[in-house]
């Protein structure tokens, strides 16, 4: 097919010219969409912040992620705002040479920036690791499902079925009780429901790839279903799962929130987003300072925001007609 | 469509097979993990065994587990959902007047979702990459981002907790707003304006990050829909946009979304956790969420499965509504 004949059969501009990799048209297509760029940035910010920040936070500020310090709670007990200093021993009057409080305290009077940092850290271990886990899952019953078809695919696509039904946060809180909580089982408590999401998407994929003409190709010259499922199926559906992975850390980050939120993900009193929240909330005094939510919400929000556009811009990079932006 | 119906019915209650199983399954697991004997939590720490073993034989966990599932299984087709440990009253009678409230919230969310959803979706559609587009997008992905475990804090302490610091990061407010109760929960059939004033902050916070999703899926049908032909024909014809949204997106937009509704049942009993401890709503939720922690079980279980129940019920209604409403998908089912 002709370049002339390529652009005119698409609306979307496919970059005419010389032939180029398709790797080579997925990067340029990205790195016009800068607001994907951006967040994508910002994500490498993030996993950084989670990596080195957070100790680098600790020894600038020169508090641990639990440490309590008396001197940031006031004499009635209200923790710092945010850039305030520490108050003198009476409670009375900020320290004109004590510590900065960029991000405030806690009720028990912990700094809010470094346990936002750690809090990064577990948010990213246990979205990334439940993810891997549920696509993982998600393949094996997506791929046995499609490619197999007949009684496999009944069987997998009314278990797929009966899982999505499920009240699936009423259920993973009542797992989490009776496996305790911890951070590998919040892990493995949130990749339970939500293998089902990729395992739907990698069920459809597979059965349109079997359709079409180089798997029939390769089946008429003789190829196994092992070479067929290797060297065809499985590498297209790397892009569908990169794009739709993106969307599953975002909501498993919302989901190890949800759990530690409610008492039952990752268990004081190690930082995460969704146990910061709680204990400002539970405990009230996010009446009394309403940034004690706004800081941690905050790194929830723009987290979330920067994987949905980083999702976009993938999906658009990867095929360009299926998404109108 | 009859057909389609019963085959849909069918799958409905194989689901609810699966889920009472599992949410049985799930009651020993706990009883085991946790080392707690039902039988030794109701007569106490300082029952004989004798004592304990009469008590097993009145619940009847002294029996094979088959038997038990089965008992529990025939139990639930009569109504009875079991008893409560800790409250000592029959659990339907804790979780019907929960299911009550829960089904005021999610319902009164779901209006309120779909009104902003529509707005916003077809407004955005009509007109793509226009600047009102590009806002309402940018108000949508902050929507999708936004947890309701966020937004229902927020919207109670400016709009229902009268600030005492009277500052936010600094900025000084205006005036204390005390505009919206922010706890408890007034029957419908006593106080129908009551009612409504005192769920207006939970439904408004559940419903925010929902409309948001429906924007974005009603957004991108309308753009489908308005490139399409019988669109271009309509408009050829001078038809106004006004008809055009009424006569030609809505029938075809109408079916996905019920179907999209059916689904999201499950999801919002999920989040109707979050909303009813923040506002102090008895739904259930919090009941789910107090019997968990007081490792009352068979209430656990019985909100589970009351909570799946009216999930599939929902589930399979708007599948066979969709099938109504589009001769397509019952074609597809139907053989």
């Amino acid at each position: 097919m002709t370049v002339a004949a390529k652009s005119a059969e698409s609306p979307v501009d496919l970059f005419e010219g010389v032939a180029r990799s398709p790797s080579h048209d997925f990067w340029r297509r990205f790195r016009r969409d800068r607001l994907a760029v951006a967040s994508g940035v910002f994500l490498v910010l993030v996993v950084l912040a989670a990596l080195g920040g957070a100790p680098l936070a600790a020894k600038v500020t020169g508090h641990s992620q639990n440490q309590q310090l008396f001197s940031a709670l006031d004499q009635n007990g209200l923790p710092l705002g945010v850039m305030e200093r520490t108050y003198n021993p009476e409670g009375t009057k900020h320290d004109p040479h004590g510590a900065l409080f960029v991000l405030g305290a806690d009720r028990l009077g912990r700094d809010q920036l470094v346990r936002v940092f750690y809090g990064a850290r577990v948010s990213l271990i246990v979205a990334f690791g439940a993810t891997s886990i549920a696509i993982l899952i998600g393949i094996i019953v997506g791929v046995a499902a499609g490619f197999y078809g007949g009684k496999v695919d009944a069987v997998a696509s009314r278990f797929i079925e009966s899982a999505m039904a499920f009240p699936a946060l009423l259920l993973a809180v009542a797992l989490a009780v009776v496996i305790g909580a911890g951070l590998v089982n919040a892990l493995v408590v949130i990749a339970v429901f939500t293998w089902y999401y990729p395992a739907r998407i990698v069920r459809t994929q597979t059965i349109a790839l079997k359709r079409t003409q180089f798997i029939e190709a390769a089946r008429s010259i003789g190829g196994s279903d092992f070479h067929i499922l290797f060297r065809h199926v499985l590498p297209h559906l790397v892009a569908p799962l990169l794009v739709y992975g993106t969307s599953i850390v975002a909501t498993n980050i919302l989901f190890e929130a949800g759990l530690s939120y409610l008492g039952v993900g990752v268990p004081q009193p190690t930082a995460s987003w969704g146990s910061m929240l709680s204990d400002a909330v539970t405990s009230g005094y996010y009446r009394f300072d309403p940034a004690l939510v706004l800081v941690p919400g905050a790194a929830l929000v723009l987290t979330m925001l920067a994987l949905n556009l980083l999702g976009d811009g993938l999906r658009y990079a990867f095929d360009p007609r299926s998404s109108m932006r | 469509m009859t057909k389609f119906a019963v085959k849909r019915l069918g799958a409905g209650l194989v689901q609810l097979i699966a889920i009472t199983f599992l949410a049985w399954a799930l009651f020993y697991l706990v009883a085991g993990a946790t080392g707690a004997n039902p039988a030794q939590r109701i007569a106490g720490k300082a029952a004989s065994a004798a004592e304990i073993r009469r008590v097993e034989h009145e619940l009847g966990t002294d029996r094979p587990l088959w038997q038990q599932y089965g008992l529990f299984v025939w139990k639930l087709g009569h109504g009875n959902f079991g008893y409560s440990y800790e409250q000592r009253r029959p659990v339907a009678d804790i979780v019907f007047p929960a299911a009550k409230t829960t089904a005021s919230l999610v319902v009164g969310a779901a209006v309120v979702w779909l009104i902003l959803a529509m707005i916003v979706g077809v407004l955005g559609g009509l007109r793509p990459r226009s600047l009102l587009d590009r806002g309402l997008m940018i108000l949508i992905l902050l929507g999708i981002a936004t947890p309701v475990f966020l937004v229902a804090p927020l919207l109670s302490y400016f709009f229902g907790y009268q600030p005492t610091q009277g500052s936010v990061l600094g900025i000084p407010l205006p005036h204390p707003m005390k505009l919206f109760p922010i706890d408890g929960y007034v029957n419908l059939w006593q106080d129908p304006v009551g009612w409504a004033y005192h769920l207006a902050l939970p439904w408004l916070a559940f419903a925010l990050s929902f409309a948001a999703i429906y924007a974005r899926m009603i957004r991108a049908l309308v753009i489908e829909q308005i490139n399409e032909d019988y669109v271009r024909t309509a408009r050829a014809k001078g038809a106004s946009t006004a008809r055009i949204v009424r006569r030609h997106l809505r029938p075809n937009i109408a079916p996905v979304i019920v179907t999209m509704l059916g689904l999201d049942v499950g999801v919002a009993l999920g989040g109707a956790f979050f909303v009813e401890t923040v506002f102090g709503l008895p739904g259930l939720g919090y009941v789910g969420l107090s019997s968990i922690q007081q490792l009352d079980y068979p209430l656990t279980v019985g909100t589970i499965v009351f909570a799946a129940i009216a999930a599939v019920a929902a589930n399979t209604a708007a599948d066979i509504a969709h099938g109504a409403l589009d001769p397509r998908v019952r074609e597809e089912g139907g053989d």
